[in-house]
């Protein structure tokens, strides 16, 4: 699979931060993976994830500003770094090359 | 929404957050909570608490929680990192070291793991019954020949029903037959099997798992049987789930039984061991001699409503035979006591009336001894550790210019035993899956780890912790004392303190190896003096055959053709094996006896040739004779002539179960139970030779053949006959396989402990002959020989084996003093026998010793004194 591997959550979730660009920050990509995927996703599970794509490199991420509805806290958003485009590029490129490979006849279900 | 307090989420789990959260994350991330929170809140506030807590919770888990690997400053990782890295580096240094090290931990971890299974599947003997604790069963005392005391669990029916119909207290009561052996038949299928007939309760008492059928009703009709799974599948095939309840089966030949339930096999760790189960009433009807309080019959086992009842149940319930029995002719002078169910397994053995240990002996004694082998391992650990330390005085000199504390090296030391033993703990834990099919078919138990129970892994846990600690602690206090510019020049001086100190372990290690050979010792000669001394009979070449209820009717046939066989000298029918005897009355009467007082006395029905088959010697007066009518004439032994107190017991006139006879003669006692008992007294008549149960048979020669021409003789009168034997002196032999079994053990872990110590005593003495390489160099130069070396090497260790052998000494012999007081008739513990046991480990320490001995004083003094 290439030189860099990240699970399929991982993907998901990088890619939902390129969809949601200007806009990413945890709750909001926590609420965009459920919407798009019909899939409950925790906290601790997205927060996990977005803390070890950023250690590889593959995202970045910046404060943005606090409000009352956080507490004060601020917003941490994130953003895909060009090293985490060229990662999806290549796990979409890795998934093109195996689906072109399958012959025509392995799918083709009339008669099975 | 816009009051910032009233949206605030919980403080608890903010706090617990905090707490572990990386610094770098806490704040977007408790951002995002609390914009969750407050999102989840406009829809449910309680809802809203929960899974806030239920997010923190789940943000518990590496990645999130603060990284506590480098520069914390709180815990010194780095350095506990370097301390494992410079234990694996030494351990593979000296190898051998290391080597030798492991192989003791591992030894005796394993070793004392194994002992510690058995010991948990002995304790765990019945208890798996829900509420199993408040079960009680009745005992019965019977008071023998005036002084002892005798205690069975067969009881008189009357007392069951006495505590069902007039004892509040009682919530249920059980009755329980003793083993039944049933013969089973469905089609061409037959076998016999055990089992039990028991009160309806039976399953309202007692966990056992019923597969089929309705534990509640399933035993409410008299003529329905419940078997066991492995009986089901016997006779109902892989489909028995489906067949057997509703089918039936022959039983006894004469009758048919309905299945109606199957229940789980019994396992193995039940005291109630059976195959079927049949309802009660239906024993109590074709054997009415039950309703009599005089008459032991089944086990009662019972629960009360409320627990602290016990003592006013067992108060009222103590003299009901006494009272109920009054009058009648076989009453005895019996109390009903109370012991809790479960501890019945461990606590067996009554001595007058009173529990006297029993199996809980020898788990103590196993529990001691994993104890003593798994604190020899640690011995050696720190005997080795010690010694060696010089080796690391460099490493901790320099760690100490470099600033450690003392307590950080004393940590690092015990961290590399804790690791070393954890290790060891790996390899036993392996070394166990391999050695318990053996071990279980030694012992007959089906030992496993089981991995499921919590205690497998604090037991797993706990003896790493305190083998590693306990075996490092010493080497952790004296490491980091060593002055800090001797240690850098690696003149480090063991000091003498050390060396007493390493001396000490060897002794006390020796001792208790010592002390456990003389131990087994004591027990082997025991052993030996119980199955060689004279039992008043000859129980070698003595066959008992057994008969069925036809043979004993046509005994005088039976007794004719066995007779007329080569090889056979003689024949006699009787009511038991005479070294198992187990028919007794208290209804006998004589001259002259006290009528208040009743005594409970064996009965041995046979024929007149009992005395010339079994060799038992007539003392005074005369044997049966076939020329004389003598079936109301009796043989009494020695006891009973005492008992009865006659000057010349011939001719006097004595009674039993209604039978008038007179006294012809008096035999020498012979032993009618194991060792552990006193001799009884006996009677003997050749009343009812009809009555009998086996056939005694001695035999001159070939045995074999003898039992061949038997079986076809006894086949052939009588059809329903199946042949089952056993030589006398044999049968005897088995009432000591519990002892058998334990000396066996022992001896494999006396030979253990031996080998643990002279590990230690080798690694002590390479170190020694190390140390003073030089001096042996020199000596050699000046033209010392290689035996004067050895000998000057070894004197030492000579020293303290002596020692050990004076401390194991007092310590040997008041425990198997103890041990032997246990027995009726024992053996005496003499001098010898220490000193043979002492003289074995002073010889195995002597070799261990001088073989390293003996290497250093080989080497070429070039070699150790090149460096000076």
């Amino acid at each position: 699979m290439g030189k860099y591997s990240i699970g399929e959550f991982e993907e998901v979730v990088m890619l939902t931060v390129a969809i949601l660009y200007d806009d990413a920050y945890g709750i909001s990509i926590k609420e965009e993976i459920e919407k798009r995927l019909e899939r409950k996703v925790s906290v601790g599970a997205m927060r996990t994830a977005l803390n070890r794509l950023e250690k590889k490199g593959f995202l970045d991420s910046e404060f943005g500003e606090a409000t009352a509805v956080r507490g004060g806290k601020r917003k941490r958003y994130f953003k895909v770094t060009p090293l985490g485009k060229k990662v999806l590029e290549q796990v979409m490129e890795t998934r093109k090359q195996l689906w072109d490979s399958i012959p025509s006849v392995a799918f083709d279900f009339k008669f099975a | 929404m816009s009051n910032s307090s009233e949206i605030s989420p919980p403080r608890l789990p903010t706090r617990f957050l905090r707490w572990f959260c990386n610094p770098q994350l806490i704040e977007d991330v408790e951002g995002d909570l609390s914009e969750l929170y407050a999102e989840r809140r406009s829809k449910s506030p309680v809802g809203a608490k929960f899974r806030y807590l239920l997010d923190v919770m789940l943000l518990f888990r590496p990645g999130i929680i603060k990284n506590i690997e480098l520069k914390n400053g709180l815990i010194h990782t780095a350095m506990i990192k370097n301390y494992l890295k410079i234990a694996l580096r030494n351990a593979l240094r000296y190898k051998g070291f290391t080597a030798l090290n492991l192989l003791g931990l591992i030894v005796g971890i394993t070793t004392s793991s194994i002992i510690f299974l058995w010991v948990h599947d002995e304790v765990s003997m019945d208890k798996f019954h829900t509420d199993g604790d408040k079960i009680y069963q009745m005992f019965r005392n019977m008071k023998q020949s005036g002084k002892e005391t005798r205690t069975t669990w067969t009881i008189p029916k009357p007392a069951a029903d006495l505590m069902r119909d007039e004892y509040p207290e009682v919530d249920r009561v059980v009755q329980v037959s003793w083993p039944i052996e049933m013969r089973f038949e469905k089609g061409d299928d037959k076998s016999d099997e055990v089992g039990y007939f028991v009160t309806s309760s039976f399953f309202s008492m007692f966990s056992f798992e019923v597969l089929e059928g309705d534990k509640n009703t399933a035993l409410d009709d008299i003529s329905s049987i419940m078997i066991s799974r492995s009986v089901a599948e016997k006779y109902f095939g892989s489909q028995w789930k489906d067949e057997a309840v509703g089918n039936t089966l022959k039983i006894d030949n004469d009758r048919e039984a309905i299945v109606t339930g199957v229940f789980e096999n019994t396992g193995s760790n039940s005291t109630l061991q059976f195959d079927w189960l049949v309802n009660a009433e239906s024993f109590f009807k074709e054997n009415q001699w039950v309703d009599d309080w005089g008459n032991g019959s089944f086990r009662i086992y019972f629960n009360l409503h409320e627990e602290s009842k016990v003592p006013v149940v067992a108060d009222r319930i103590r003299d009901a035979i006494k009272i109920y029995a009054a009058g009648l002719d076989n009453a005895g002078d019996e109390e009903l006591v109370l012991h809790k169910f479960q501890d019945y397994y461990l606590y067996s053995n009554f001595s007058n009336g009173v529990v006297d240990g029993g199996r809980i002996g020898y788990v103590k004694i196993l529990s001691v001894v994993a104890l003593l082998i798994l604190i020899i391992a640690c011995i050696n650990f720190t005997n080795l550790a010690t010694a060696r330390s010089s080796r690391r005085s460099k490493e901790v000199g320099l760690r100490k210019v470099m600033g450690a504390y003392k307590s950080s090296i004393g940590t690092q030391f015990l961290l590399e035993s804790v690791l070393l033993s954890a290790c060891a703990m790996v390899v036993s834990i392996i070394l166990t899956y391999l050695l318990l099919p053996s071990f279980n078919q030694m012992v007959d138990k089906t030992l496993t780890i089981d991995y499921s129970l919590p205690i497998t892994w604090m037991y797993i846990i706990g003896i790493v912790l305190v083998v590693g600690l306990l075996s490092g602690s010493y080497p952790a206090m004296l490491l980091p004392r060593f002055n800090i510019i001797s240690s850098l020049k690696g003149m480090v001086k063991q000091t003498s303190g050390s060396a007493l100190m390493r001396k000490g372990l060897v002794v006390f290690q020796f001792a208790i190896s010592t002390f456990l050979i003389i131990g087994i010792s004591v027990v082997y000669k025991q052993l030996d003096y119980v199955l060689n001394k004279d039992l008043g009979l000859n129980k070698e070449n003595l066959i008992a055959v057994d008969l069925n209820y036809e043979l004993g009717e046509r005994w005088e046939t039976v007794k004719e053709e066995v007779n007329k066989l080569p090889n056979v000298t003689a024949v006699s029918v009787a009511s038991g094996n005479p070294l198992a005897s187990n028919r007794s009355t208290s209804s006998t009467n004589w001259e002259g006896k006290d009528p208040n007082v009743d005594y409970e006395i064996n009965i041995m029905l046979t024929d007149k040739s009992f005395v010339e088959t079994t060799e038992v010697e007539v003392i005074r007066g005369r044997d049966f004779s076939d020329d004389l009518a003598d079936s109301t004439s009796f043989l009494i032994n020695e006891v009973a002539a005492e008992l009865m107190g006659f000057d010349d017991p011939i001719d006097k006139r004595v009674s039993f179960w209604g039978i008038d006879g007179r006294v012809i003669g008096v035999i020498r006692n012979y032993h009618m139970q194991d060792m552990y008992e006193s001799i009884s007294p006996l009677i003997i008549s050749c009343i009812a030779p009809s009555r009998s149960d086996v056939a005694l048979i001695r035999v001159d020669g070939n045995p074999a053949e003898v039992l061949e021409q038997t079986e076809q003789i006894l086949t052939s009168l009588s059809s329903s006959y199946e042949f089952d034997y056993n030589f006398v002196d044999q049968a005897y032999a088995e009432n000591y396989n519990t002892e058998f079994l334990i000396s066996n053990l022992v001896k494999i872990f006396v030979v253990i402990s031996i080998f643990l110590s002279c590990l230690g005593l080798f690694g002590l003495s390479a170190f020694t002959a190390e140390q003073r390489s030089k001096e042996i160099g020199v000596r050699k130069v000046h033209g010392a020989s290689v035996k004067h070396l050895v000998l000057l090497l070894s004197k030492d260790y000579s020293v303290l084996m002596i020692f050990s052998f004076i401390l194991a000494i007092p310590f040997g012999y008041y425990y198997a003093q103890q041990w032997l007081d246990g027995f009726e008739f024992r053996t005496s513990v003499s001098i010898g026998l220490f000193i043979v046991a002492g003289l074995i480990t002073f010889m195995v320490g002597a070799i261990t010793v001088s073989f390293k001995s003996y290497q250093a004083a080989r080497v070429n003094p070039v070699k150790t004194l090149k460096d000076e």
